[in-house]
């Protein structure tokens, strides 16, 4: 055992496993940058409707079926169904795996985004919505002043439980050809290397519980209120306000 | 329409699929047993420590912590630690499979719990049960709503991990996917996801008939 | 000799952790066997921390409560509680058992047999007025009033002597409240059991008690008397306060009209001539005659209706009925309700159909001034 950690400790001690096209800093950054994208594009998409029916009151039933297909949607199945996809339409076959592990990733960040946003927005006390228009706000101005101000905690809570899962999915891009983090844990696997599935193991557990930490810390600040909701109840967001006899919800976690 | 893909083949392959209804139905068993046995275990597991944060408020706090790492570590990399221990086996895959479960479970058996209004446990403490009497009369019975609840997503959250279980060497839908993948086919890829959801649905429903049957009390109101 | 009390505390005391004054100081108070005991008095006068050391729900700081001879202490907290009925204010109904099951839950836990058990559930739904059929229902398809009942229930299912209720009907509307005490007083009278019952609610006290506890903060027993000695003479400015500015009307409120002296009031038979109801109207200074055949009252007539040809019980002219009657088991603030609010300034008080005679606000008074 000592053994085995001594050859971790080596492993990490040595430069040449942090330069180059297969060291760690390049892994990683492959890893960041797919995560990255994948969370800002899913954001692009998720957000804006998620907002807009939730400040309109509709669309309940969207948010429900959001949560359970996010849930039971295995990442590792979209992101294999998306590599044969990908490899069959051009411009999408190279780098070989990026496109099926982004768009894998895009797809499975969706719904925790969509939910908490919608649920953020919709579940903002109507009281301080009716003073708002009482006062003679628009639509609009109550959602950009009130609501969506109101609601950045939970949003960002959205964010942060679709980047953490994000990071684990773009692991497993690694499986369709991607490089990434994943990279070291596949090879080792191929090559019964234990040292190199540990690191790679490692630095992602690290890159993820890093992820959850800063971007809760993010959260914390960008409450308005700076009320403190427990962090479990954020994670695994049950919609309240949606009306199903069934106990809708939580974070989906692809991982 | 059919896209058809570089290597000529066109989008999904029914003649596959079915032709191979024996190896789904085989790995239809193989995920449920995997996914039975870290919810059952899961369930144990939480269980306990339930009943430890009950019982000492201040365990509630590190308890929570601890299994919230756990739920954050990609499966892949929990994987990876077990792996050098246990290697490429059922105890790697379902030691993972469990630590999943944890958070979710502990979290809905004491919301559960603590949910049930305080005059119900005065009032049967005050006709004499003991604390276990309550515990287990009063308190668990009315928790289930929310420890199904629980225990859905646990389990629609497990039955998609399982896929990935595969990369350690056990079966399940994550076997298609694998091969899909490898022999770049998407029918078969398609057929491994799929099935997971079909799988995640239904047990879904059925736990969501279970909480009904097991909470009969629930759905009756006053007539008058 | 006087038998041993039911119930004895003893210097009783309790201070809650984190606080320095006691909520109950050193209170000593004995309850008899069969007696219904209330415990009333504002907010933080330990009504209800006193109550709970009764079955430890609340542990005492020092002092003993002996019930039934048994020093409380020493007996395991659930075998005590399972000897004595405990009713609280939101009934506590386990909403995931049938209400049979419900009213079962002490004899269960005792250990009787299931026909025994079926046979007291039957018989207490009877006791309480619970149609039989609500018996396979579940808690959340009664109403508030019949779940009160069912709590009543089940507090006595195991027949304990002493049964404990702490503001057992303050989740009620006033309405179903008054009926709820109305039947506890029926019961008690039925079952004799030994009852302490908290309230807030003066008249309640007043109503259910056969002695009353008036505690100021902190515990301390202010009087300990039956409801007619405390309201005729309250022991300090204290209890008077409590009491209320009304507590003249209250004690009528306890008084039948049978102890009183009725008088015979101005009665004319219904075919008396004028001269005669103008006599009799005028002996009594009143300006109206009842008008009484054959024992029976039949009504009033104001005199100026009675014609000059002098029959009081023309056609046309038929005796007005009083506006109400009162029975000699009604009590005296009914009466002075009656007085107060009729035309005739008197209330008219008859056995059946038999008139028995008439009870003035004078009268009335002399019961208050006493």
């Amino acid at each position: 055992m000592i053994e085995f950690f001594g050859d971790v400790i080596a492993f990490l001690a040595d430069p040449e496993n942090w330069t180059g096209t297969r060291g760690i800093l390049n892994r990683t950054w492959q890893h960041i940058s797919i995560s990255t994208i994948g969370v800002f594009v899913a954001c692009l998409l998720a957000l804006p409707p998620a907002v807009y029916l939730g400040h309109s009151r509709r669309g309940g039933f969207v948010a429900v079926s959001a949560v359970n297909i996010g849930r039971a949607m295995p990442s590792f199945g979209v992101v294999g169904v998306m590599f044969p996809i990908t490899l069959s339409i051009a411009f999408l076959a190279s780098p070989i795996g990026y496109w099926a592990t982004l768009i894998a990733l895009v797809l499975l960040a969706m719904p925790p985004m969509f939910v908490n946003a919608y649920v953020g927005v919709r579940e903002v006390d109507p009281a301080l919505v009716e003073a708002a228009r009482g006062m003679g706000m628009t639509g609009r101005e109550v959602l950009t002043k009130v609501e969506m101000p109101l609601s950045t905690p939970l949003i960002m809570a959205g964010v942060r439980t679709a980047a953490v899962s994000v990071v684990a999915t773009a692991t497993l891009g690694a499986v369709v050809g991607y490089g990434g983090l994943g990279r070291y844990i596949i090879d080792g696997f191929a090559q019964g290397n234990d040292v190199l599935i540990f690191v790679g193991g490692l630095l992602v557990a690290l890159l993820a519980v890093g992820t959850e930490l800063g971007l809760g810390w993010v959260e914390k600040r960008s409450d308005p209120t700076q009320r403190s909701i427990p962090d479990d109840e954020k994670r695994l967001v049950a919609p309240v306000g949606l009306d199903t006899a069934d106990h809708v919800g939580s974070g989906t976690e692809a991982r | 329409m059919t896209v058809v893909a570089q290597s000529g083949q066109p989008f999904i392959d029914w003649e596959w699929v079915l032709t191979h209804g024996d190896d789904m139905w085989e790995a239809t068993l193989e995920h449920a047993t995997l996914t039975a046995i870290a919810l059952g275990v899961g369930l144990v597991l939480s269980m306990i420590l339930a009943l430890v944060a009950l019982q000492w408020r201040r365990t509630y706090s590190p308890i929570t912590w601890f299994t919230g790492i756990l739920y954050t570590i990609p499966s892949l990399a929990l994987f990876t630690f077990l792996v050098p221990v246990f290697g490429l086996s059922l105890t790697t895959a379902e030691i993972a499979l469990v630590s999943y479960t944890l958070l979710i479970l502990i979290r809905n058996i004491v919301a559960g719990v603590d949910a049930v209004p305080d005059h119900l446990t005065e009032a049967s403490r005050g006709m004499g049960m003991t604390n276990r009497q309550t515990f287990v009369s009063v308190q668990l019975p009315l928790a289930l709503p929310a420890i199904i609840a629980g225990i859905r997503i646990a389990a629609v959250t497990t039955i998609g991990l399982v896929t990935v279980t595969v990369l350690v060497g056990q079966g399940g839908y994550g076997v298609f996917i694998l091969r899909g993948i490898r022999r770049q086919f998407l029918t078969e890829a398609l057929v491994g996801t799929v099935l997971s959801v079909l799988l995640a649905v239904v047990v879904d429903a059925a736990l969501l008939g279970v909480e009904r049957w097991a909470t009969p009390w629930a759905t009756r109101k006053a007539s008058s | 000799m006087p038998a041993d009390p039911m119930i004895l505390l003893s210097d009783l005391s309790k201070v809650f952790q984190g606080t320095t004054t006691p909520a109950v100081d050193g209170l000593s108070l004995s309850v008899r066997e069969g007696e219904t005991v209330v415990l009333v008095g504002p907010s933080g006068c330990g009504k209800t921390t006193t109550l709970k050391m009764i079955n430890r729900l609340i542990e005492p700081t020092s002092g003993s409560i002996t019930v039934a001879g048994n020093e409380v202490t020493q007996m395991e907290p659930y075998e005590l509680r399972r000897g004595i009925g405990y009713v609280i204010q939101q009934i506590g109904l386990f909403p995931h058992r049938s209400i049979r099951d419900n009213i079962a839950t002490v004899p269960s836990l005792l250990g009787w047999g299931k026909s025994t058990i079926s046979a007291r559930v039957d018989e207490l739904a009877d006791m309480v007025d619970i149609d039989p059929d609500m018996l396979d229902r579940y808690p959340a398809e009664l109403s508030g009033g019949q779940r009160q009942r069912v709590g009543v229930a089940r507090a006595l299912a195991a027949d304990p002597p002493v049964l404990l209720m702490d503001e057992p009907f303050g989740a009620v509307d006033p309405i179903v409240r008054a009926r709820l005490q109305q039947e506890l007083k029926d019961l008690q009278a039925r079952l004799n059991k030994t009852i302490v019952l908290v309230t807030h609610d003066i008249d309640e006290a007043i109503l259910l008690g056969d002695r009353i506890a008036i505690l100021n903060v902190g515990g301390i027993l202010e009087q300990y008397e039956t409801p007619e000695e405390t309201l005729r003479d309250p022991a300090n400015p204290f209890v008077a306060g409590f009491l209320g500015s009304d507590r003249g009307i209250k004690r009528l409120s306890l008084i039948p009209i049978s102890t009183t002296d009725l008088v015979p009031g101005p009665v004319v038979a219904p075919d008396a001539p004028i001269h005669e109801v103008r006599t009799v109207a005028l002996e009594y200074g009143v300006d109206w005659v009842a008008v009484v055949e054959d024992e029976a009252l039949l009504g009033w007539k104001a005199v100026a209706d009675v014609s000059d040809s002098g029959d009081a019980a023309r056609p046309g002219f038929e005796p007005r009925p009083f506006a109400t009657t009162l029975s000699p088991s009604d009590s005296l603030k009914e009466a002075l309700d009656a007085v107060v609010t009729s035309h005739t300034s008197v209330a008219a008080v008859v056995d059946g159909d038999r008139y028995l005679g008439m009870l003035t606000m004078d009268a009335i008074s002399k019961e208050i001034i006493q």
